[in-house]
C-alpha cells in the first residue's frame, strides 16, 4: 500500500489550513469550509418516476396554480365595490357593459409584462372588449404589447420622466409623440376589433394626420384648435382590420396613443407602463388638468397604482417624499375620476447582491410597502401586497436559483414565467374580492326580500 | 455533483486516497475508478445506475465482436449497431421533444407527450463510447478482453460531463498499465490545474455571466447597442473561462488519478481564420467530428470538390445539433459550417500565406474573434427570436455605459489580458508552483478558495456545457 508522498502531503496540509479556521478562534471570519456538508456526498437523489413532471416543476415553483389566493386584497372600505359592479354587468353580458382597468406602472408594466397576464385571465372570465390603449411607437425598445405590435417611425418622442418639453402634456399613456409630414405609427393586431381611438392634443397651428387601415382611408383628423387641449377621433374599423396606422399629413402633429375596443361586453385593461417610472410621474410630471381631461375621457372603474420599485433604491426619497407624491395621486385621481376604484399595487421584491454574496432584498423596499399600505388605508384605496404575495424577503433571489429562472440576472425584471405568477395573483385576488362582493350582493337581496 | 463544489472535491479525495492504496492491483484499481465513475454519476441521479452499465455493456460486446471477426459486412453490421445504439439513446432522450415539437408546427397535429428526460453529459458519453467501436472497426486499436477494464474507461469521471471527448483506448491504455505512479510533478500540476479552474470558472466566468452577460441576454431591450455588443464579447470570454476552468479541473481531476487527458483549448480568439478557430476550440469535439464523421461522409475522395465543402457544411450542423437541440444550435452550426467551406475554398483558391505581415495577421485575428462572437449570439440566445433581439439592439447603433460597472469592466479587462497571456508564462507559473513545497501549495489552494468564498458566495452555477 503506497500513497503518493507529495500530493498527500498537500491534501493533508491542505485540510490542517481549513481546519486551523476551525479551531483557532481568531481564525473564525476566515473559515471557508463547511465540515458538516461533507457526509452530504452520500445523499443520493432518487430519480422518481413521474407522469407529468413539467406539472409537478409548474406546482412547485409556480403559486398561480393555486386554488385560492393567499394574500387578498386589502379593501376593508369596500373601495373596490364601483369596480366590482362594472365587472358584475360585464359578467352578465349586457350590451356595451365594459369593466375599465387603467394600470400604471414601471419597465414591467410597459413591456406588457404582468398586465397581459391579468389581462388575459380577466377577459377570459368576464369577456374581451378590446385590447385598450397603446402607444403610437415604440418610445424605447422594451416596450411591447401581448397582442399589439407597435412600430412608427418620424416622431420626436417626450417620455414624461426624460422630456425636454415641460408641459406636462403626456396623454394617458405618459409619452408625447411629436411629428411632421411623413411620420407614421402602426398597431398590427392579433384580433378583430371594431372601433379604434386617436388621441392628440388640439393646438394652434396643429397639423392634420391620416388614419388607415390596412390600405383603407378612414379619414383625416384636425388638430388645430384654439388653445392646447385634448383631443379624440373615434373610426370604425373593418372586421377584418389587423393593421392600423397613423400618418402625418400636415403641420406639427402631437399624438398620444391609439385605443382598440371591441362592441362586445367584458374587460379593457389599458397597460400604460413608463420605463423608470415611479410616483413622482403622476403625481407631479403630469399636468394636473390634462390628466384629468385624459382620465374622465376614458372614464375607468378602476385605477391601479403600481409603482416603488425605481425609488427603492433612494432610501432618502422613500421615507421622506414617497408617501407625500402618493396622497398627491390619489388626491388627484379622487379629484377626476371620484367614481374610480383605486387599488395600490405594492412593487415586487427587487434583489440585490448583498455583502454574503447571496441574492437579498432592497432594504427599503419593506419600508415602502408599508408606506403604500399606510396610504391605502388612510385614504380609503384598496392595497394588493404583491411583495408579500410573491413571497417576501429574498424572492427574487429564489426565483434566480429556480429552474427555469423565473427573475432576470438584474434581479428586477420578471421573466414571462415570473410575470405571469404576479399577473395570476393580481387576477386571484381581484377574483377572489369580486365572489365576496357577490356573496354580499345575494346577502343584501336576501335580507331585502325578508324584510 | 459540480466539478466545482465542495462535495466534488471531498469526493477526488476519497477517491484518492481509496485508489492509490490499490493502484498496484489491476483489478482492485479498475474496481475503485468503476465505484467512483458509478458514484459520480448516481450523484447526479440513480437512474445512470441503469442506463450506462447496459450502453456499456452493449459496446463492450460488439467490441468483442469487432475483435473476433474479419468479414467485412458482420463487421460493418457490428458498427451500425453500435452507431444506431448510441444515437438512438441520443436521439430518444435528447432530440425526441425536438422532433416531436417541429413535427406538430408542421403538421399541425398535437403535440404526442414524451416524458423522457435528457440525461446529463450523455451527449460526452455516446461521442466517447463511439471512439471505441468505430476505432475497432477501422482497426485503429485493440478490442480489451476485460469487461472490468472497458466499463472503467468509458464512464471514467473526470471526462463524464462534458469531456474532455477521450478515446476510449487511449484511457484503456493507461488504466490497464501495470506501473501506476504518480510524480510530485504531476502531482503538483493535478492541484494546479484545479486551482486555475475554479479561479476560471468561480471568479471569472460566473462573476461575468451574474453581473452583465445574463442580464444582456435575459433582456436586450433594456439596454443600448453598446452595452449588448459587450455583453456578447463577454459572453465569448464567460463561456471560454466557463469551459476551459472545467477541462482544467477535469485533466486535473484524472492527473489525481495518474490519468492523463488531452487538451481542449489553445488560445482559441486567437485564430487568424475559423479553422484555425477549431483547431483551438473544444479540441477534442473538433477532432472527433473530424475523425469519425467528416471523414466518414460520402463524396471526399471524389473528383467533384463540392463534397468537400457541403461535408464541412453537414459535419459542423451535426455539430450544432450535438449541443442541443434547439434551432439557434443549427444555426450556429450552419454559420461555423459555411464559415468553414468558405475559408478553405479561399485557401485552395489563394493559397496559405506563410509569412503574413503582423498587422495582417492581427486584422484576421480581429475578424475571426468578430465572426465567433456573432454566432455566440445564436450559441447563447434561447430562441431564434431572442438572437435577432440581440443582433437589433446592437444594429440599432444606441451608446451608454451606465449598466457595465467598473467591477465588470475590470474583470473584462482581467478575462481578456488574461486569455492572451503567452504560453511560457502559462508554463513559468505551472512550473513555480509545481516545485513549490507542499505547504505553499496548500496555502495558495486555501488562499485561493478564501478568494472564492468572499467573490462568489452564491454558489457555482453549472458550467454551461454540461448541459450539451
Amino acid at each position: 500500500m503506497s500513497l503518493p508522498r507529495y500530493p498527500t502531503l498537500t491534501i493533508v496540509a491542505f485540510a490542517g489550513l481549513m481546519l486551523l479556521t476551525d479551531v483557532v478562534p481568531a481564525l473564525h471570519s476566515y473559515k471557508v469550509m463547511d465540515w458538516n456538508t461533507v457526509p452530504g456526498v452520500l445523499n443520493f437523489i432518487d430519480r422518481k418516476p413521474s407522469a407529468t413532471p413539467e406539472a409537478e416543476e409548474q406546482q412547485r415553483l409556480r403559486p398561480d396554480t393555486a386554488r385560492q389566493a393567499k394574500y387578498p386584497l386589502d379593501d376593508d372600505e369596500h373601495d373596490l365595490d364601483r369596480f366590482y359592479q362594472a365587472l358584475h354587468k360585464a359578467e352578465g353580458k349586457g350590451k356595451g357593459a365594459e369593466a375599465r382597468i387603467l394600470h400604471y406602472g414601471d419597465s414591467p408594466t410597459t413591456a406588457d409584462l404582468i398586465t397581459s397576464d391579468a389581462r388575459t385571465l380577466l377577459q377570459k372570465q368576464f369577456g374581451d372588449a378590446g385590447h385598450g390603449f397603446c402607444l403610437i411607437a415604440k418610445p424605447w425598445a422594451w416596450y411591447a404589447h401581448r397582442g399589439a405590435d407597435v412600430e412608427g417611425h418620424g416622431w420626436t418622442v417626450d417620455p414624461v420622466n426624460q422630456s425636454t418639453i415641460k408641459d406636462g402634456l403626456f396623454g394617458l399613456g405618459g409619452v408625447s409623440f411629436r411629428g411632421g409630414p411623413g411620420a407614421t405609427g402602426r398597431v398590427k393586431l392579433s384580433g378583430p376589433h371594431a372601433r379604434m381611438e386617436v388621441a392628440y392634443l388640439k393646438q394652434p397651428g396643429g397639423g392634420q394626420l391620416r388614419v388607415f387601415a390596412g390600405e383603407q382611408d378612414l379619414g383625416v383628423v384636425d388638430t388645430e384648435g384654439a388653445k392646447a387641449q385634448s383631443g379624440f377621433a373615434s373610426f370604425a374599423l373593418p372586421a377584418d382590420a389587423r393593421q392600423i396606422s397613423v400618418q402625418a399629413m400636415s403641420g406639427p402633429v402631437r399624438l398620444f396613443g391609439m385605443m382598440f375596443s371591441k362592441e362586445s361586453p367584458g374587460v379593457v385593461y389599458h397597460s400604460l407602463g413608463v420605463n423608470g417610472a415611479y410616483v413622482s410621474v403622476l403625481a407631479k410630471f403630469f399636468n394636473e388638468s390634462h390628466w384629468r381631461e385624459q382620465l374622465q375621457h376614458y372614464r375607468p372603474h378602476l385605477v391601479i397604482v403600481n409603482y416603488g420599485t425605481n425609488e427603492s433604491v433612494y432610501p432618502q426619497f422613500v421615507d421622506y417624499a414617497s408617501e407625500k407624491e402618493l396622497r398627491e395621486i390619489v388626491r388627484r385621481l379622487r379629484a377626476a375620476v371620484p367614481e374610480a376604484s383605486i387599488l395600490i399595487m405594492s412593487p415586487m421584491d427587487r434583489g440585490q447582491r448583498m455583502a454574503t454574496g447571496e441574492i437579498g432584498t432592497v432594504p427599503a423596499i419593506p419600508r415602502l410597502v408599508a408606506i403604500q399600505r399606510r396610504v391605502a388605508a388612510d385614504l380609503h384605496c384598496a392595497f394588493f401586497n404583491t411583495f408579500e404575495a410573491m413571497g417576501g424577503m429574498g424572492t427574487m433571489g429564489r426565483w434566480y436559483a429556480a429552474e427555469p429562472r423565473l427573475v432576470g440576472a438584474d434581479f428586477i425584471h420578471p421573466m414571462p414565467g415570473g410575470a405571469k405568477i404576479v399577473g395570476s395573483l393580481l387576477y386571484q385576488a381581484l377574483l377572489e374580492g369580486y365572489n365576496k362582493y357577490k356573496l354580499r350582493l345575494i346577502q343584501k337581496k336576501t335580507m331585502v326580500a325578508g324584510k | 455533483m459540480l466539478s466545482s463544489s465542495s462535495s466534488y472535491f471531498v469526493f477526488l479525495v476519497a477517491i484518492f486516497f481509496l485508489y492509490w492504496p490499490v493502484a498496484r492491483n489491476r483489478a482492485l484499481a479498475l474496481a475503485a475508478i468503476l465505484f467512483a465513475n458509478y458514484f459520480f454519476y448516481a450523484k447526479w441521479d440513480l437512474f445512470y445506475l441503469y442506463l450506462i452499465p447496459v450502453a456499456s455493456t452493449v459496446d463492450f460486446v460488439i467490441g468483442l465482436g469487432l475483435g473476433k471477426w474479419q468479414h467485412k459486412g458482420v463487421r460493418r453490421a457490428l458498427v451500425t449497431t453500435s452507431v444506431l445504439w448510441n444515437v438512438g439513446l441520443l436521439a430518444a432522450f435528447k432530440y425526441m421533444p425536438f422532433v416531436l415539437e417541429n413535427w406538430s408546427a408542421v403538421t399541425g397535429a398535437a403535440k404526442p407527450e414524451w416524458h423522457w428526460s435528457f440525461p446529463i453529459g450523455l451527449s460526452f458519453y455516446c461521442f466517447q463510447s463511439l471512439t471505441y467501436t468505430l476505432d475497432l472497426y477501422r482497426k485503429d486499436a485493440k478490442p480489451t478482453q476485460s469487461y472490468l477494464a472497458y466499463l472503467s474507461a468509458v464512464s471514467f469521471f473526470p471526462t463524464t460531463l462534458a469531456g474532455p471527448i477521450t478515446r476510449v483506448s487511449s484511457l484503456l491504455s493507461q488504466l490497464e498499465k501495470k506501473e501506476k505512479t504518480l510524480s510530485m510533478e504531476d502531482g503538483g500540476r493535478a492541484v494546479f490545474l484545479i486551482g486555475l479552474g475554479l479561479m476560471k470558472k468561480l471568479l471569472i466566468a460566473d462573476y461575468l455571466a451574474g453581473n452583465l452577460v445574463n442580464r444582456v441576454f435575459d433582456f436586450p431591450n433594456l439596454y443600448t447597442g453598446f452595452e449588448v455588443l459587450i455583453g456578447v464579447y463577454a459572453f465569448a470570454l464567460q463561456l471560454y473561462y466557463d469551459f476551459s476552468g472545467y477541462t482544467d479541473i477535469a485533466i486535473g481531476s484524472a492527473l489525481m488519478l495518474g490519468i492523463k487527458l488531452p487538451p481542449n483549448f489553445k488560445m482559441p480568439y486567437a485564430a487568424e481564420n475559423i479553422a484555425d478557430f477549431w483547431r483551438r476550440w473544444h479540441i477534442t469535439l473538433s477532432n472527433w467530428l473530424r475523425d469519425y464523421l467528416y471523414f466518414s461522409l460520402p463524396g471526399l475522395r471524389s473528383k467533384w470538390k463540392i463534397f468537400t465543402y457541403t461535408n464541412l457544411v453537414i459535419t459542423m450542423v451535426i455539430g450544432g445539433l450535438w449541443h442541443g437541440p434547439s434551432w439557434t444550435f443549427v444555426v450556429w452550426g450552419l454559420l461555423h459550417g459555411v464559415a468553414l467551406a468558405v475559408t478553405r475554398a479561399w485557401q485552395t483558391w489563394r493559397g496559405t500565406e506563410t509569412n503574413p505581415a503582423w498587422w495582417a495577421r492581427g486584422l484576421r485575428t480581429f475578424l475571426t474573434v468578430q465572426f465567433v462572437c456573432f454566432a455566440w449570439i445564436f450559441f447563447r440566445s434561447a430562441s431564434l427570436e431572442s438572437a435577432w433581439q440581440v443582433v437589433n439592439r446592437i444594429a440599432s447603433l444606441s451608446f451608454s455605459t451606465a449598466n457595465i460597472s467598473m467591477p465588470v469592466a475590470i474583470v473584462l479587462g482581467i478575462a481578456a489580458l488574461g486569455h492572451y497571456v503567452p504560453d511560457d508564462w502559462y508554463k513559468a507559473s505551472d512550473r513555480m508552483f509545481v516545485r513549490s513545497p507542499f505547504y505553499v501549495q496548500a496555502a495558495v489552494m486555501a488562499l485561493l478558495l478564501m478568494a472564492i468564498h468572499y467573490v462568489n458566495a452564491t454558489g457555482a452555477a453549472p458550467f454551461i456545457y454540461t448541459r450539451f
